[in-house]
């Protein structure tokens, strides 16, 4: 047995020096969540992304890998962030036909809505005390991850605390929405659904999926063009406020 | 597929170059997917190998900024001093932007309907 212990030890230290193990954890941890998603019938509760973080996080304090160590393994799958988001354009592309007709209104409703999820988060976080580390988190919290991340980078703000509140906003989103637009008599899954689409990016909107097509489509499109406004609007605004 | 990748990524690198040398606010990739966007516009349809790449992305996108989130470890602490500041700002913030995003929809459609 003694002998073993050598070699097990070196298998470790081989394997905890290339990005394999970050990866496969990831990618392992990402799956498991996946599974306890649809398992939970997409409960925005169970979400796979918060149930892989959850789950890593465990991983590398048990293993006490610091988390530099475990990002230059996964900076592999973080590296995508920006082809996903190029990507968007594909939805996004899709969805413009939905516009026709309703272009005023769910205009509007993008700025209005846009404009509130920022001013709201950052005026209550500064309320309570918050300090600017969090307060700059809030800014980009309603839109999609990738895109967020991008402007955290742009504004200087840390990326990974906007994706934790933009995870902790889709959740929340997604699982409160349906009890905000009954409480408000929202009864058209076109308006529904692009309101969740605004608020909750990418968990809200895979939510509306499950709901109702339609409603599904215009969170789609909504989220697609939050990011893309957001992303040209929220630098500027900031350089100017500066 | 591989065109369809191909094609993302030299927007997403045209995306770049323009967000480094004459736009540096905006997020290349974000140049990127308007450009790509206008090229969809231009060209009327979604060629077979974005189509491909585009809805893997779609479908797996949560995975992509697991890396970067697990790096709330390094904030716990002061994630935890400043909970309750935190999680006020989120609940309300998310439920008045869907009740207002929701409310202007609503307000400016039936407006129109009046109307015809």
């Amino acid at each position: 047995m003694r002998a073993d212990l050598p070699n097990i030890h070196e298998i470790w230290v081989y394997l905890s020096g290339s990005p394999l193990l970050a990866l496969i954890l990831t990618l392992t941890a990402y799956q498991i969540g996946v599974m306890i998603y649809e398992r939970s019938h997409l409960n925005p509760l169970a979400n796979p992304v918060l149930i892989a973080v959850t789950l890593i996080s465990i991983a590398i304090s048990a293993l006490d890998m610091p988390y530099a160590k475990y990002f230059e393994g996964a900076q592999f799958v973080h590296f995508l962030l920006g082809t996903a988001t190029v990507s968007l354009a594909v939805p996004i592309y899709k969805g413009l036909p939905s516009l026709r007709g309703r272009w005023l209104p769910l205009s509007a409703a993008l700025l209005g809505g846009g404009v509130t999820s920022i001013v709201t988060a950052v005026v209550i976080a500064r309320l309570l005390g918050a300090d600017e580390t969090i307060v700059g988190a809030m800014y980009a919290k309603s839109l999609t991850a990738p895109i967020g991340m991008g402007i955290a980078e742009r504004i200087g703000v840390s990326p990974t605390l906007t994706a934790v509140f933009t995870v902790t906003t889709g959740i929340l989103g997604a699982a409160l929405g349906r009890y905000v637009l009954d409480a408000l008599r929202i009864r058209e899954w076109w308006q529904r659904g692009f309101a969740i689409g605004i608020a909750a990016h990418g968990i809200g909107t895979s939510r509306a999926f499950s709901v109702n097509p339609e409603a599904g489509a215009y969170a789609g499109l909504a989220m697609g063009l939050h990011g893309v406004i957001g992303a040209i609007a929220i630098p500027w605004a900031i350089a100017l406020l500066r | 597929m591989i065109e369809g990748l191909v094609l993302i990524l030299l927007f997403q690198g045209l995306g770049e170059a323009i967000g480094h040398f004459l736009l540096p606010l905006v997020p290349g990739p974000v140049i990127g997917l308007v450009l790509l966007l206008a090229f969809l516009t231009w060209s009327g349809r979604v060629h077979e190998g974005v189509e491909l790449v585009s809805s893997a992305f779609m479908r797996y996108l949560g995975l992509l900024f697991v890396p970067a989130a697990v790096g709330v470890v390094m904030f716990l602490p002061h994630l935890q001093r400043q909970a309750v500041a935190i999680a006020v700002a989120l609940l309300v913030s998310v439920i008045a932007t869907i009740a207002v995003s929701a409310l202007i929809a609503k307000a400016l459609t039936r407006k129109k309907s009046d109307a015809g």
